[in-house]
Formats: C-alpha cells, structure tokens, sequence
C-alpha cells in the first residue's frame, strides 16, 4: 500500500510538473528515448493536447 | 551551463541555498543548473526539479514555470519573462503565504476520447476532444460535499474539467491551512469511500498563477 501511495505521489508530483503553471515563450523540447513530450517555441505551446484544451476553457471563478 | 527555470519568486532569500537565483526586474527566478547538453526528460533530472520544486516551496510562495523553459543568464531570462513580471509581482505579494490543493476526482460519466483517425481534420479532432471533456461529469452529491467541506478554507477555489474521465477542484489556502483540508479530505474519504479522488500538495501557484492576466 505504500509503495502504491509513493508511485501515486510521484505520478502526482510529474504531473503537476510537466502540466501545469505558467508557460513562457523560448524554446525547449523535453524528450524520452525519440519521444519528443513538450515543445515550447515561438509562444506556441504544443503540450498535451488536453492541456491545450483546458488552458482554452473560460475561468470560472467562484 | 543551463539553468532549468522551476519558479517565479518575490524575495532571493526564498531560493538560496536551495536553488540558484537569477534575477529578472525586481523579481527572482530560480533554477537548476545543468550542462548545456543535458537532456531536459532524463528522469533523474525530473525528479531533482522536482523535489528541489517541493524544498522550494517550504521556503515562501512561488509560481511554477512549467518543466522545459532554460535560461543561460540573466538577460537571457529577462527578455523572455519582461511581459510576465506585472502580472507576477501582483500575483506574489497577492499570494504571499498561500499555496494550491488540488482535488482530482474520477468522472462517474467518463466520456470515450476521440480517436484522431476517426476525423479529417485537426480542428475537428480537437472539437471533439473539447466536447468529451465539457462532458464529463462527478456525482453531484460528492460535488457538494467537497464545495461545503472545503470552500471554507479556500481563499479561491475552482472546478475544472480536466480530461475525458475527470474533474479537478482546485484550491489557493493559506499555508496554514494545509492540514486542514488534508481533514476535510480525509472525512471526505471515509463519506464518501466509493468516490476515486484524490486530494494532492500543497503545490506552488499553478492553476492561480495567470488570475491578474
């Protein structure tokens, strides 16, 4: 069980970190083996693509 | 030598000795300096970021800059982040002693993801990934639940639909609170144990961090 919770965190914590915050305009590509994860450029940002759908939903601030 | 930008920071002292400091305006950036050649998705690389992400944010409150954004030196930094620093000085001082929560919650509607094959065109394609997320859906009474048990302790909070399969409610508290709302999770948990969620952080300011845009 803890090593569940300890995988769970570490799915949690990459996560957060290759998904979210802000997005700045530069250039990087984040790869693993020939799989290219995240490209940012140009102020494109080609990230996963339910990234890119979130980020274009309205706030809706409560 | 590269620095692997993780955070976006009103004081200095809030990064040394954890992390290298850079200042852009009269703010700070910290980072990881790594070699030039260094490849950004080793995964011992990701893990120091990331942990070097959590030390950070036990020091003061920071905007994340999403993992993959280098810089070689100060200007080199100052002429990507000049348009961001308003927005982020505001949002820091805003937000001092403040950090997120998220809670990820399994939709009980999960819809299909569109197959990319299955459409001619990529706007098609992301129409159709678009409307599969508006379309996920949680069980409304545990909607409820988590709105009366952790609103309270939330300074913003907010839902949104993550993907095909789930939602998320996230929360910017004080750094105080953060043990409350690990409570509220657990009671949470124990009401409502048929539920799959899960409630993480405390994280720096993510989902927040663009509010003054």
């Amino acid at each position: 069980m803890s090593d569940e919770n300890d995988e769970l965190g570490l799915l949690e914590t990459l996560d957060h970190l290759l998904d979210r915050g802000v997005v700045i305009a530069g250039e990087a590509v984040v790869s693993i083996g020939d799989v290219d994860l995240l490209y940012l450029g140009l102020n494109v940002v080609l990230a996963n693509v339910d990234a890119i759908i979130r980020t274009s939903q309205p706030k809706r601030i409560k | 030598m590269k620095l692997v930008v993780i955070g976006a920071h009103l004081e200095r002292v809030d990064i040394e000795p954890v992390a290298e400091a850079l200042p852009v305006g009269d703010l700070w950036l910290s980072g990881m300096p790594v070699a030039d050649d260094q490849p950004l998705g080793d995964r011992a690389l990701l893990l120091r970021v990331a942990q070097t992400r959590a030390s950070l944010l036990d020091r003061g409150t920071f905007i994340a800059i999403r993992y993959g954004f280098t810089a070689h030196a100060s200007s080199d930094a100052m002429t990507k982040c000049a348009a961001h620093l308003d927005r982020w000085r505001r949002t820091l001082q805003e937000c001092r002693g403040m950090v997120e929560m998220t809670l990820k919650v399994a939709a009980t509607s999960p819809q299909a993801r569109p197959d990319r094959h299955n459409f001619d065109s990529g706007a098609a394609y992301f129409r159709a990934l678009h409307d599969a997320t508006r379309a996920a859906s949680i069980d409304p009474l545990f909607r409820e639940a988590v709105e009366m048990n952790l609103t309270p302790l939330a300074v913003k909070h907010r839902w949104s639909n993550r993907d095909n399969a789930s939602l998320e409610f996230a929360l910017l508290v004080r750094a105080e609170s953060v043990a409350a709302v690990n409570d509220a999770g657990a009671a949470l948990k124990r009401d409502f144990a048929f539920v799959p969620f899960l409630l993480s952080g405390p994280w720096p300011l993510e989902v927040f961090a663009d509010d003054h845009e």
